[in-house]
C-alpha cells in the first residue's frame, strides 16, 4: 500500500517536473529579438578588443559614450544627450540635450560635465503655448569656433501647423537673439537639417518631394544665407548624412534611393562638386558614416543582426581605397657568358587577388542612437 | 511514459493557450456586410475569375487601424489608417493601397460622410461595405488593430528598422498614450534617416500629419513603410515567441481571418524578399483634391477607380 502511495507521489512530482521544465523550455528557446540592448562596455568580445584611433563620440539612450583603446566609457546620464561634436580644438565637445519638447545645445568638456548652454529654446508658457518651444539639433562650430550652425525650427509662426527646419548661424557669444536663418525651405516636408561647415561654405540635407510626391533627401551647399545654393546629389539617390573627411577632399553620405534601403557611399569634393559616386555598403541599413581622424577608414552605425537595433561598425581604408598593387618584378638578366641551348620561357608571375577586406562589427548588443552623428577626435 | 508525455504536452499546452485564447478571440471575427444599393454604387460590377480567392490563392485584405485612447468608445472609433493589399502568392507580390481617411464617399451605412467613420457606425462590416462599394473591389478579409496594439506588436517584436523619409515635426501631437489628459498635445520631431525606432516612436512616426504639406497622403506612405518593416521583423521569430506577441497584443487586434488560415500564411509572407514585389500606392491629387465638406478630401473617381481596378478585383 505504502509503495503504491509512493509511486503515485513520484510519479505526480515526475509529471510536475516535466511539465514544468516543458514550460521553462520553450520559454527559453524565444528568439532574442526583443532583447533590449545592453549599455556599451567595450568592443566586441575577442582575443584583443578592437581599438580604433582617437576618441570616438555617440549616444545611446539619451546618453553620450566615448570609445576609446577598446573601451566605452559613459560620459552622461541618460538625460536626452545625442549629437556629439568636437570644437575646432578638440579641447571640447557641442552636444544636444533633449528637454521633451524642446532641445538646446550645450558645450560640455571631454569627460561629459556640462560647461555652458548656448541656446535656449523652452517656451515661457512650455506647452501651453506649443509653439513657442522650439528644437536646436545637429550643431556644429565653424572653423574658427565663432559660429555655430544648427537645425533649428524658427521659422514658424505661432499655432501654425506646418513646421519645418531651416539651418541657421548663431555666434557662438551671441545667444539665440543673434541668429538668423541661412536657408528658408518654404515648409517642404522636414526642411534643411544636418550642415556641416566646408571650405567657404556649408553642405546640409534638405528634404522635400520628387515628381511623384515622395519624399527625399538631398545634400546641397550654399556658401551665403538666404540661399539655397546647388544641389550636390539627385533627388533619385535620396542622400543624407553627409560628413566631411579630415583632409576636406572627400563627402561620406547615407543614399537611400527613395526606398527601405541604405547604401553608404563616399564621392571626392573639390569645394563646390561631388565627384562621382563609389558605394561602399549596399547590404545593411547604414548611417551617420564617420572618417577616422587619420584617414585610416570609417566607421558607421548598422544593425549587428537584420532589423536589429544599431552598433558600431568600421571599415577599414583598404576596402575602399586599396593600396596600389606592388609592381611585377622584372627578371634581371644573370651576368656571365653568353647562354647556349634554348632560352626558357618565361613563366608568367601569378599575382595573388587582393584580400577582401569586409567591416568590422565593433559592438553586437549596444543599440546606438542612429539619428545622432558621431564625433572623432585624434 | 505516456503519464509524462502527458505531463510535457500539458507543459507546452500551459505556454501556448494564452496565445491561443488571444487568437481565438482575435481571429475569426464574423462581419455582416450590407448589400448595397445599386444607387450607392459608384461603378457597373463586372465579374472577374480572380475575385474567387479559390481559384487562384490571390487574396484582398482591408486594413484598419485606430486611435482608440480614452477620447472613444469602444468599437465606436474612427479608423485613421484603410489600406487595401492584395496577395498575390503565385506571382510573389504585394499591392497596397492607402485609403486617404478624409475621403468623402457614400457611406455602406447610408449618408455620405469621411470614408473613416464607416468603422465607427457599422464596425468592419460597414467598413469593408464601404470600400467595396465605393471602389468596386471584393475584400476577402480584415484586419483590425488598435493604436496601443500596434506599439505593443512593435515592443514586443524587439522594435523595427526603418528609413525614415523625412523629418517629422509636430507642435500639436495628440498626447492620448500613455497620459491622463488624452485631449492635450505634445511636441514631437521624429528625425530622418536609417534607425531602429521603438513602439511609441514608430507611432509617432506613421501617425503624425501636420508637418506634412502631404498631410494624409505624406502619413499613409508612412504608414506603408513601418507596416513592411513589421513585416520584416516578424520574419526572424520563432513559434516560441507568440504567447508574447500574443499577450502583448490583448485585446488590440481582430480579424475575419481564422487560425488556420493564418497559419497557412505564415511561411507565405517571408517568401515575399523582393521589395522591388511590393508596390505601394497613395491616392495623391489628381486622384484626390481637398476642398470637401468640413476639410474632406474629394475622390475623382474617373481616375482611382480605372487604377483600383488594375490592382484590386
Amino acid at each position: 500500500m505504502i509503495s503504491r502511495v509512493l509511486l503515485a507521489v513520484g510519479l505526480s512530482v515526475l509529471m510536475l517536473v516535466t511539465g514544468v521544465t516543458s514550460y521553462l523550455v520553450l520559454d527559453g528557446r524565444q528568439s532574442k529579438v526583443a532583447a533590449p540592448p545592453s549599455k556599451p562596455t567595450a568592443a566586441t568580445p575577442r582575443a584583443h578588443a578592437l581599438v580604433l584611433p582617437g576618441t570616438l563620440y555617440l549616444a545611446q539612450s539619451g546618453a553620450l559614450y566615448s570609445f576609446s583603446s577598446g573601451r566605452f566609457h559613459q560620459l552622461t546620464a541618460e538625460a536626452g544627450w545625442s549629437q556629439p561634436t568636437s570644437t575646432p580644438d578638440g579641447n571640447n565637445l557641442l552636444a544636444v540635450k533633449n528637454g521633451g519638447y524642446f532641445s538646446d545645445v550645450y558645450q560640455l568638456n571631454r569627460y561629459g560635465t556640462p560647461t555652458r548652454q548656448l541656446t535656449s529654446n523652452a517656451g515661457r508658457l512650455g506647452m501651453r503655448d506649443p509653439s513657442s518651444n522650439h528644437w536646436s539639433l545637429y550643431p556644429r562650430l565653424s572653423p574658427d569656433g565663432g559660429t555655430l550652425w544648427m537645425t533649428y525650427d524658427g521659422g514658424k509662426c505661432s499655432g501654425c501647423l506646418l513646421i519645418s527646419f531651416d539651418i541657421w548661424a548663431m555666434p557662438v557669444n551671441g545667444g539665440m537673439s543673434k541668429a538668423h536663418a541661412w536657408t528658408n525651405t518654404n515648409l517642404v516636408p522636414g526642411g534643411d537639417v544636418q550642415a556641416i561647415p566646408v571650405s567657404g561654405g556649408i553642405i546640409y540635407t534638405q528634404y522635400s518631394y520628387d515628381d511623384q510626391g515622395r519624399p527625399t533627401g538631398q545634400l546641397w551647399y550654399t556658401n551665403r544665407a538666404n540661399s539655397v545654393g546647388r544641389a550636390l546629389t539627385t533627388q533619385a539617390e535620396d542622400c543624407r548624412n553627409p560628413a566631411l573627411s579630415n583632409d576636406g577632399t572627400q563627402i561620406a553620405m547615407i543614399c537611400t534611393y527613395v526606398k527601405q534601403v541604405s547604401y553608404l557611399t563616399i564621392a571626392s569634393w573639390n569645394g563646390s562638386t561631388l565627384g562621382p559616386r563609389q558605394t561602399l555598403i549596399t547590404d545593411q541599413m547604414v548611417a551617420q558614416p564617420t572618417w577616422a581622424p587619420d584617414g585610416s577608414g570609417i566607421a558607421y552605425l548598422a544593425p549587428g543582426v537584420a532589423d536589429g537595433p544599431f552598433q558600431l561598425w568600421w571599415l577599414p581604408k583598404d576596402a575602399y581605397a586599396p593600396p596600389p598593387p606592388s609592381p611585377t618584378p622584372v627578371p634581371t638578366p644573370t651576368p656571365g657568358g653568353p647562354h647556349n641551348g634554348p632560352l626558357p620561357s618565361p613563366s608568367p608571375t601569378v599575382v595573388p587577388p587582393p584580400p577582401v577586406i569586409k567591416p568590422i562589427e565593433v559592438t553586437t548588443n549596444d543599440g546606438f542612437d542612429a539619428t545622432s552623428p558621431m564625433a572623432w577626435l585624434a | 511514459m505516456l503519464a509524462v508525455a502527458l505531463a510535457a504536452v500539458s507543459g507546452g499546452f500551459a505556454y501556448f493557450l494564452p496565445a491561443a485564447m488571444t487568437a481565438y478571440q482575435a481571429t475569426g471575427q464574423v462581419v455582416k456586410i450590407a448589400s448595397p444599393s445599386p444607387a450607392q454604387l459608384l461603378f457597373t460590377p463586372t465579374p472577374t475569375s480572380s475575385t474567387n480567392p479559390a481559384a487562384t490563392g490571390d487574396f484582398t485584405v482591408l486594413l484598419l487601424g485606430s486611435d482608440d485612447d480614452s477620447k472613444f468608445v469602444a468599437d465606436h472609433v474612427l479608423t485613421q489608417s484603410m489600406i487595401l493589399v492584395r496577395i498575390r502568392p503565385a506571382a510573389k507580390t504585394v499591392t497596397m493601397l492607402s485609403i486617404p481617411r478624409d475621403l468623402y464617399v457614400p457611406l455602406s451605412t447610408g449618408g455620405t460622410g469621411k470614408i473613416d467613420g464607416a468603422y465607427s457606425y457599422g464596425g468592419a462590416g460597414a467598413a469593408i461595405a464601404t470600400v467595396e462599394q465605393d471602389f468596386g473591389v471584393h475584400v476577402d478579409d480584415y484586419i483590425w488593430v488598435g493604436l496601443l496594439g500596434l506599439i505593443k506588436v512593435i515592443d514586443a517584436i524587439g522594435g523595427i528598422d526603418v528609413v525614415t523619409s523625412n523629418p517629422v515635426l509636430d507642435d500639436f501631437y495628440p498626447q492620448d498614450v500613455f497620459s491622463n489628459s488624452p485631449y492635450g498635445y505634445e511636441r514631437i520631431a521624429v528625425l530622418p534617416g536609417p534607425q531602429h525606432l521603438d513602439g511609441v516612436h514608430a507611432m509617432q512616426y506613421v501617425r503624425s500629419r501636420h508637418g506634412d504639406l502631404e498631410s494624409d497622403f505624406g502619413r499613409s506612405q508612412r504608414q506603408q513603410q513601418v507596416l513592411l518593416a513589421i513585416r520584416q521583423k516578424a520574419k526572424q521569430l520563432a513559434p516560441e515567441d507568440i504567447p508574447a506577441i500574443a499577450a502583448a497584443i490583448g485585446g488590440e487586434l481582430k480579424t475575419s481571418i481564422s487560425v488556420s488560415r493564418v497559419t497557412e500564411m505564415l511561411p507565405l509572407a517571408s517568401s515575399f524578399d523582393n521589395p522591388d514585389s511590393i508596390q505601394q500606392i497613395v491616392l495623391l491629387p489628381p486622384y484626390t483634391h481637398g476642398g470637401g465638406p468640413g476639410t474632406s478630401v474629394i475622390a475623382n473617381w474617373s481616375l482611382i477607380l480605372p487604377l483600383v481596378h488594375r490592382y484590386f478585383p
